[in-house]
Parts: C-alpha cells; structure tokens; sequence
C-alpha cells in the first residue's frame, strides 16, 4: 500500500472512500512514474483498473494546480459510449476532489457547449474527432493552453489507424498551446509496446509499464460442427449455465442469425454497430443489471465498456487475430486478479485448427505487432486543412516543425509540399511561396472531414423484381466500378445493374456469372501468416492432439482428414500448394493468411489476365484462392506461372496492374475526398467518375492509394518470400483434384483484374462476334447445296454432303440470294462476276477450311480481302487483328456509310 | 465520301469535296459545375485545347465543325467562359474556318461567334451530310442524308468471360426511319436515314450506350431503331451490332 501514500490526503481518502483495499499490479506501478512526471505507457488487460492508474495521480496533480482558467487534463477515447462510461466513473472522484469534468463529443447538446467554452472543465473527456474540432474555436484553442496531462485510452486500437495518425498530429498542434504536457497512454496487450509509446510521445523518452496477460487467460475451444442448428443447440445448452455471457461474433450477420436463434431465451439481446445508440445502450444496461444474461455481440464490444459482471466469454467462430481473441476473452471476470475463462466455438475444419493455433499464442503470449501507418498523406491533407483554418496564414515551416515532432510524419518535407500543391489543385487552400493560406472551402470541408474514419454512404440495392431493397454496398464501390450492365454477388446471389440514379442502384437477378463483379459487404477481420502457417503444419503433421484435448475437435479433424485420402485428395500444408481444378476456374490452396494471398493471388491474375487477355475474377481467404477463369486456362497453367515467377518483380507487377481493379479505385475515392477533391455529398450521376479518377494519375493522391494497399490491405513481402520458397523448393506446388480443403471457406468473390490492354478485350468481343454470326455455306461443285448456319458450328473442313465436294462457297446471309442467281443458266456480265466471287470464296474456303469462313464473316471483307488476310499466315490473336484491320478500314469507306 | 476516326480525339474526319473535321461537346467550362456537384479540380480547359489543336495538326482539315455544347455553364454564362470562351475561338478561328452547331449548353455564345460561323440549331447539310447538335428534331432538309450529332457522349462497356474488361468512348451508327416524332405536325416527304452518335471530345462525359438505349432523352435516340444500330471505337475499331450487347444483357 505504500504506493497509496504518494498520493494528496485528500486522493488518498477518496480510494478508501471508495472502498479499495489494495493497489493492483498495474496502479502500484504505474502511480509513482506518473507522479514523477514521466510519459508513461500502460499495458494491461482490461479490467485490471487502468483508468484509475492513470487518474489517481493526475488527481494529485490537478489539485496541486490554481483553479480555472481552462482545460487542465484531456482524456481521449476512441469511442463515444466510452466516454459515457469514463465520465459517470469520474463525476463521483471530480466531485468528491472538487474538480470539474465534462465530455464534449458529438453527441454533446449546443448548451453543454457552449457551457465549456465560458466554463471550461478541468477535466475534458472527448474523442479524437472532438479534439480536431476544439482547434476550430477561437475561445476554445485559449483554454487548450492549460492542458498538462493527456490520456489516451484504449491507444492500441487508435496507434494503427489513420484515425491514431491525426490524433499523433492534433498533439503535437496542441503543443503549440500548452507547451509539454504529460503523456499517459493506456493500451491492451500488444506486440510491440515501445512502438505505442514512440506513437504517443514521438522521440521523447516514454517508460512502459507491462501487466503479463497470459497468466489471467484461461482458453478451451470447442468444436460444434458445421451445422448453424447444432451450433445453436450447443450455444443454447452452454448458456443455461449459472452467471453471464457475452458472445462475439465476426460479422452482423451472424449476431442477427444468433439472436434470433437464441430468441425463446427470452434473456439474450444482440449488440453491435448497425444497431442505433438507444437500443445498444439500453442492451448495455439492462446486461449490467442483470435483466439479461447473455449479450451476443461483435467487435463492439472489445474495448472497455463497463457493462457490469461478465462470467464467461465465448467466441463464436475463430477470433482470426492472437489479439482480439486476448482482447475478448478479457472482458470476462472483470474484477481484479480473477482469471478470465473463454472458450471458442470452432465451426470447421479451417475455423477449429486456426482457433487451436490462437488460443495457443494467446497462452504463450504470441500478441500481433500493431503496424503504425506512416506517412499517409491524405491525412496529412486533413491535418494541413485543418491547421490553415486554425491559423488562417502560416510558413509550411512552421506546418513542418508541428509534423516532424510526430512519430509518424518525420522526414515528411517533400511529401508536405506535394500535398500542399495537390490540395490546391482541390481549392482547399492556396499556396504563395512558403506560405500556406485557407480558403473559403476548407471550413466547410473541415466541419465533414473532422474524422479519417471513411463515414461511407451506403448505397441501397432496390430489386426490381420483388421490389425490396436487397441490401447495400459502399458508395466508393459503386462511383468507382459498377456500371450499368455489370453483375455482382452481394447475399450470396447474383445480380445485375439496370440503373443507377438517385442514390439508388436498381438491380435484377441475374442468371450467368458473366461479368461479375465484386461484392463489397465490409473488410473482414485478416488472418495473420504465422496463424494460417501453423494451421497448415498441423494439416501436415496431423498433431491436432497437441493441441487440445477436446475428443469432439480430434475425432472431427481425423475423419476430415481421411475423407481427403479416400478421395486422393492432396492436402495443402505449410510446405505443400496444391491447384485444383474446379467448374468455375482454378483454386489455389496456399495457407499463407489473407494479406500475403491478396498479393499472391492479385500477382497471378495480372500475370494470368496479359497472358490470355481475359479478366481473372479474384476470391480468396487465409488458406485458399479462386481464380474465375475461362475454361481454357488450367490447373497446369496457373502451376506453370507460379513456378517461373520471379519474387523481386512482384511489387512491380502489383504497381502496374492494380490501378484498374475495383479496389484501387475504392480506394482513391476515399483518398481524393480528404483531399478536398471530392465532397462527402457529391453527386456522381452526371460524369463519367472512370475518367475523372484519370485526373490522378502521378499524383499524391494516387501515390498514397498505393502505400496503403500495398503495405496495409496486402503483404507483398510475405508472398514473395513464400514465392522464394516455392523456388528454392522447400514449397511444393502439386496438382490435385478438387477437394474438400479447395472448396472450402469462399462466398463472394472479391475483385476482379482486367487484361493490361483493350486489344484483348476488343479481340475477344470480336471473336464472340463472328462465331455468331450467321453464314451460308453453298456447294460451288453441284451447285445443289446450301444451308445457313452460324459459324461456331461451321467444320473445319466444309463438305458438300450431296457431291461430296469440298469446294464450299461462304456468303453472307443477305447475299443468299446470289446463289439462286448464279444457277440461272444464263447471266448477264454482273452475274458472272458474282458467279466469280463465290468461286474465289470456294477456292479460298477449300485451301484454309474454318478459317476462310470466319474471315469471309467479318464486316466489309470479301474473298479479296479475305485471301489477303489468310495470305498474312498470322495465327491466333494476330489473325484477329489482321481482321479488325480490314474491317477498320472498310468502315471509313463511302460503302458502309451511304 | 471517306472516314477517318481520330482516337486521340475522339474527333472524326469526313472527306468529300472538302476535309471536314467534327468534333462534339467539348463542353469549356464544366469545372464550375462540377464544383456545385461536389468535385472540385482545376480547369482542364488549356489541355483539351491543346488537344484539339492537336487533332488538327495531325489531320490537316480545311474546315472544322464543332458540334455543340462548346462550353458548358447554363443558364447563364460564368465567369470562366467569359475570360476564356473569346481565346479558344480565336486560336481555331486563325487556323480554319469554323461551323458552329449551337447544342444546349451554347445559351450566349452567339456573341462570341464572327459573323457567318453560326449554324441553325435544326441542323443544316453540309458537303452532302447533315450536321446537329442532335437535342432537337432535325431540320427536314437533312432527311435521307447521313447525319451526324453529337448531344449523347456515347461509350461502351466490354465484357468479357468474366469481367468487365473495356470501357471506351465509341460512336453509334444507327438507322430511323422518319424525323416524325407523331408530335408536332407530320412532316412529309421524310424518307429514312443514317444516324452517327459521336463520342464527347471533355474528357469526363460519357453515358453507358446501353443506358442511351434504355432511357433515350433525345428525339433522334427515341427513333433509332435498336436492330441495326452498330458500335464502332474512337479509334475506329468495328465493334459489331448493338444487338450482340444486348442478348448478353438478357441471356
């Protein structure tokens, strides 16, 4: 308890007050280096009395401090029901300590606002966005001055953000103010502790104080089948039991599916964001007192809203992430030094090994680094916005200094200029020399762009055909690539675009997977490499054992196996990729997680779409990808490109061949609109939005879109070592049939990656185009023969089936009658020479078969043309050129036009 | 009669007696208009100036016909086309001589025309081929002539086996009987007709040619007749019947 008399008297009987008999781990070690005035950063599982560890002693320091004046401490958290949470906890020691506290977020009512401005708080509860707009307030930047300690919570889910880069940003602005204040960050456990404090404090010395997670853990998991009625059957047993549960869940979906699953419970409520800010709350509440006993949430749910006692945690599906499943499992036994006890609900064959692996790293405390983005320039688009508002006119200099003092935007003076210089392209400020000066837009701008959070305007998919809106898909998706025409998968269906107007696409249900495009229904949660890894050496070394002893897990993880053996099937593992075969194309069993298969996977495509000049429809997952392929393009194929790939030239290949996938111009939209380029209400209907996404090209814009996909949304260094393996021959590549592994896990696919030029495209409709059209092919020996048929059914080599002649004449359909005209046994001078151009079609016909007739289909090309065509010797591709050449040239004749 | 389509327009030549060049809504000026839609970029106006200017010297015309909606701001003229309407005339006009064919966005540019340049807005044939902006019925006197309009900014969409592989701006050449609407008086003695749609010159228009054909908003794409209507590339790369466009919508 010595700890405890550090503290002011007056904090001191406030904690007895409050009936806290001893310190925890985490308060008795964090207390004395905050009272010391250290940049402190805490790890510790929820629960473990963070908050107090950082508030008793900026207690001690705000007593120490005159009253009034302005903001004296600012707590930031993600989260507004967070903040909810933060400030009933405080308004009991602010009052008991006569201090004042307040929240200012979006929520806050005009009044409160105002309030604070005459008034200020000591203590200032708000969220990074709030902070932004804090700056934006004459009166408001006055009481900033004040500020002496800052406490960002929950900062492991902001420092890997583009919302944690702008917060890194607003800091150092407020430094500008108040000079050095104290820095207190609290964090759940992570990979990478010193990263989080480089995060908070830049280049100033940061102590970090670690809670160990491991040992408060206690993780079974169970498997459930594959059966969503017997999972909840199972689920629905597991919660008779005595006391709480909360249940995590991946997706929406799957919380709605549960909930009304778990309905006849009558004590079980669903939680999670599409929900609105009532109906959760009241779900919180009536959980914390115990109304209800069961709380089917997503990842809502993780950070540390106070929702009262929770007995058990159970995570329905793999977590996908060591840190999440950490994360969850914690919220469970919420009282200090209690273990917390969670068990995973594994519901497959890749779900119940990925779930073994996680719960193993979680016990060996394997946590995920958390990557921080550096140098995103669209943010500091927002930020430059932001503090030319702020200042009205100031130096990029001086924008520097604020910038280079962050962690995230040191060495950043080229990139600033090119920002600037973009943005007024955009008209968001303007520069004049050095000087960066607002303009009348960037207010505006700035009052919707407070957030890097990309706020997307759902664009409803309304189904003509029973006339109900089917659900929605991301704004950016829609301006960026669908078109009317186009197809896509969204519920698992096909659909096609008739219209899109008025904020609304308007859809069919289409039949054919032609043209499909993909869905966009929110990123998933990505598994890392190392998991999907280990799952594969298990797959390997079939040592399920090893990791549980649950019998359920063992024996079904034994039968899925020998079922791949009865079949012949190969199974894919760390050391082995097999390619199979499947209806729709190939699919590639790699288990190298989501983001190093989104590379592999995006390379092969490209690779595949320029070689065969068709597009490649992408799916994939953790452990597997499906090439959407033509039927031509084989298992051996994809084999053979793999195996001659070359791992250093995978970034480049990437460079080149993702500007033209629906992902890349997602993206940019994004992008662009925090350059001021594209407003949050803009109306796309009347521009063609391809061609203005040209407008980027070499720009920051652009430029920025690539860093993020390339070290964000995909590893490429993880695939291209993977690659080099392949080739050093420690990673096999067999191929197999289609397996119960390979058909496993995808539901809609992804994107797509077009041919690299519209050669291809333009050849492959034309191909299309002849072997449609019709024909009339005529005996030129009996001169008793004809039939009309269309050209993809015309033989190789035609026959006369009277005569047995191959001397076969082929005439366009509305030249049929020329035929009759030249049995006539006697003609006139025009005749003849009809009758001499069907002989030179037969002569050309009899030399080259099915390929003269192809050629005498093509527009505007006789037997004149023709025999030059098939006179060029040119094969395949080049052969369709030669014909698109001579039907360009036909259609700039008088011939065609009059 | 000779054709030449001209990619890097898109731009078309028409040769008969004399080298026509033909370029449709260029629309100067559509920068404001973007920015009341919420898109804020800096006027393209001196790039696809240079553009033109461009096509011109690769092509060699005797003549030049700007096909309507030369600038874009309706109802009333901006800023941005005061200043710069009068420049962009002048440097075509020193070059060739021009015919203007006013299209709907053209409110007030009568006056930064020369005598002698503007066209009736109806259309008029020149050279043996009828010219229109193409949002209104066309004059009676071009019936039976080929007639090329501008007005739809038509581009295509290609697709292959599995995806969309190709968009490009592209011409429609199609056929329509009559200019009768059946509003309006009948007109007599109206006999059938070649339709060109050509591609926008601004480099940001462009319609779906499927979504011409679905909600026509003009009275020459409410005539046309869908069967024979052809596509053919800026580039002038025949693309085929719009039927085959089609069938793969509804198969």
């Amino acid at each position: 308890m010595k700890q405890i008399e550090l503290l002011n008297p007056k904090v001191q009987e406030c904690i007895k007050k409050r009936g806290f008999t001893h310190l925890s781990d985490a308060q008795s070690r964090a207390i004395p280096l905050i009272l010391h005035g250290k940049h402190l950063v805490l790890i510790a599982p929820t629960g473990t009395g963070k908050t107090e560890s950082a508030m008793f002693p900026v207690f001690n320091g705000l007593l120490s401090l005159p009253a009034g004046g302005g903001f004296k401490a600012l707590y930031i958290t993600p989260l507004r029901a967070l903040n909810r949470d933060i400030l009933s906890r405080m308004q009991w020691w602010c009052g008991e300590l006569g201090l004042t506290v307040g929240v200012r977020h979006g929520d806050t009512p005009m009044g409160e606002r105002r309030k604070q401005a005459l008034k200020p708080p000591d203590l200032l509860i708000t969220t990074p966005e709030t902070l932004q707009a804090l700056f934006m307030g004459k009166r408001l930047r006055q009481h900033l001055k004040q500020v002496r300690y800052v406490i960002v919570d929950e900062v492991h889910d902001l420092a890997g953000s583009k919302r944690g880069a702008q917060l890194s940003v607003a800091l150092e602005r407020l430094h500008v103010y108040a000079g050095e204040f104290q820095r207190i960050g609290l964090s759940a456990t992570v990979g990478n502790p010193e990263e989080i404090a480089r995060f908070l404090c830049g280049a100033r010395p940061c102590s970090v104080v670690q809670v160990p997670v491991a040992k408060h853990l206690e993780i079974s998991v169970k498997y459930v089948g594959d059966d969503f009625k017997h999972q909840t059957d199972v689920l629905s047993k597991a919660l008779k039991r005595e006391g709480s549960t909360l249940v995590f869940v991946n997706t929406r979906v799957t919380a709605e599916a549960l909930g009304h699953a778990l309905f006849e419970h009558g004590d079980v409520e669903v939680h999670h964001g599409s929900l609105s800010k009532e109906v959760r709350i009241d779900a919180e509440e009536r959980f914390k007192k115990g109304e209800i006993r069961t709380l089917i949430c997503t990842s809502s749910m993780e950070l540390g809203i106070d929702i009262g006692r929770v007995d058990h945690v159970i995570q329905f599906g793999s977590p996908r992430e060591v840190a999440r499943l950490v994360q969850r499992v914690g919220r469970a036994g919420h009282q200090l030094n209690t273990i917390s006890r969670g068990t995973v609900f594994a519901t497959g064959f890749d779900d119940l090994l990925e779930s073994l692996v996680i719960a193993k790293k979680a016990k060996g405390n394997e946590i995920e680094p958390v990557v921080l983005p550096r140098n995103a320039a669209d943010v500091l688009a927002n930020q430059v916005a932001a503090i030319a508002v702020e200042y009205g006119e100031i130096e990029r200099s001086a924008i520097l200094e604020i910038l280079e003092r962050t962690a995230l935007f040191s060495g950043c003076e080229v990139l600033l200029e090119d920002v600037c210089h973009q943005m007024e392209e955009h008209r968001l400020i303007r520069n004049n020399g050095g000087r960066i000066i607002t303009t009348a837009r960037a207010r505006r701008y700035l009052s919707s762009n407070l957030s890097m959070i990309h706020d997307e305007r759902k664009v409803p998919v309304f189904d003509m055909v029973s006339r109900r809106t089917v659900g929605t898909l991301d704004e950016s998706f829609v301006v960026g690539w669908v078109h009317t025409g186009a197809v896509f998968i969204t519920k698992g269906q096909l659909w096609r675009v008739l219209d899109i107007a008025d904020g609304k696409l308007t859809v069919e249900p289409a039949k054919k997977a032609q043209g499909e495009l993909p869905s966009w229904e929110g990123e998933q949660i990505p598994v890392p490499y190392n998991v999907a890894r280990e799952a594969g050496e298990i797959r390997r070394k079939q040592n399920i054992s090893d990791y549980t002893d649950g019998h359920e897990g063992i024996a079904f993880a034994k039968a899925f196996l020998s079922e791949m053996d009865k079949n012949r099937s190969l199974v894919p593992t760390d050391d082995l990729i097999t390619l199979e075969n499947t209806e729709e194309g190939v699919v590639c069993n790699v288990c190298a997680g989501h983001k190093a298969n989104e590379a592999l996977g995006r390379v092969l495509s490209i690779l595949i779409s320029a070689r065969y000049g068709t597009t490649v429809g992408l799916d994939l997952d953790a452990y597997r990808m499906l090439l959407r392929l033509p039927s031509s393009i084989r298992a051996a194929d994809v084999r053979d490109l793999l195996l001659t790939l070359e791992p250093a030239h995978m970034s480049g290949i990437l460079r080149l061949a993702l500007k033209r996938t629906a992902l890349f111009k997602w993206k940019l939209v994004q992008i662009a609109k925090k350059f001021g380029a594209i407003d949050a209400d803009a109306d796309y209907e009347k521009i063609s939005i391809h061609r203005l996404l040209d407008f980027f090209d070499n720009t920051v814009v652009q430029q920025e879109a690539y860093r993020e996909l390339l070290s964000d949304y995909m590893d490429v260094d993880t695939a291209a070592a993977i690659v080099a393996l392949i080739k050093e021959e420690k990673i096999r590549v067999d191929l197999g049939p289609h397996s119960l592994i390979g058909a496993g896990g995808l539901l809609s696919s992804r994107d797509q990656i077009p041919p690299p030029t519209a050669d291809h495209a333009v050849i492959a409709s034309l191909k299309r185009r002849l072997e449609q059209d019709d024909v009339v092919l005529a005996c030129m020996n009996c001169r008793d023969w004809k039939s009309r048929t269309v050209v993809s059914r015309v033989p190789e080599n035609p026959q006369c089936p009277k005569c047995g002649a191959r001397l076969i004449a082929a005439i366009k359909p509305y030249d049929e009658e020329q035929y009759a005209m030249i049995r006539k046994p006697k003609k006139n001078s025009e005749e003849r020479a009809v009758e001499q151009r069907l002989i030179k079609s037969a002569n050309i016909v009899l030399s080259s078969g099915k390929k003269a007739v192809i050629a005498l289909s093509a527009r505007g090309v006789g037997p004149e043309n023709a025999s030059r065509i098939l006179g060029t010797q040119a094969e395949g591709d080049a052969f369709y050129r030669e014909i698109l050449k001579a039907e360009r040239t036909f259609i700039q004749t008088h011939r065609y036009w009059s | 009669m000779k054709m030449e389509f001209i990619g890097e327009g898109p731009a078309l030549i028409i040769e008969g007696r004399q080298r026509m060049l033909v370029v449709a809504d260029l629309h100067f000026g559509i920068e404001a208009d973007l920015a009341a839609h919420g898109l804020h970029f800096k006027s393209r106006s001196e790039s696809r100036l240079e553009r033109l200017h461009k096509v011109i010297d690769l092509t060699k015309p005797d003549e030049l016909v700007l096909l309507g909606d030369i600038k874009h701001s309706i109802p009333s003229l901006t800023w941005q086309e005061h200043h710069e309407m009068p420049q962009i005339l002048d440097s075509l006009r020193t070059r060739l001589p021009l015919h203007v064919f006013p299209g709907n966005h053209d409110i007030g540019i009568e006056r930064f025309l020369h005598d002698g340049e503007i066209r009736p807005k109806d259309g008029v044939v020149l050279d043996g081929v009828g010219y229109l902006h193409g949002h209104m019925i066309p004059s009676p006197a071009l019936a039976g002539h080929l007639v090329v309009i501008g007005h739809h900014h038509p581009m295509l969409s290609l697709r292959d086996e599995v995806g969309c592989a190709l968009q490009s701006p592209a011409y429609l050449r199609a056929e329509i009987d009559t200019f009768d609407t059946g509003k309006g008086p009948a007109l007599k003695n109206s006999s059938p007709s070649r339709i060109l749609f050509i591609p926008s010159f601004n480099e940001i228009a462009g319609y779906d040619i499927l979504q011409i054909i679905k909600k026509p908003f003009s009275p020459l794409s409410r005539l046309m007749k869908k069967e024979n209507t052809e596509i053919i590339l800026a580039d002038g790369t025949y693309i085929g019947p719009l039927r085959a466009l089609i069938t793969d919508e509804t198969d």
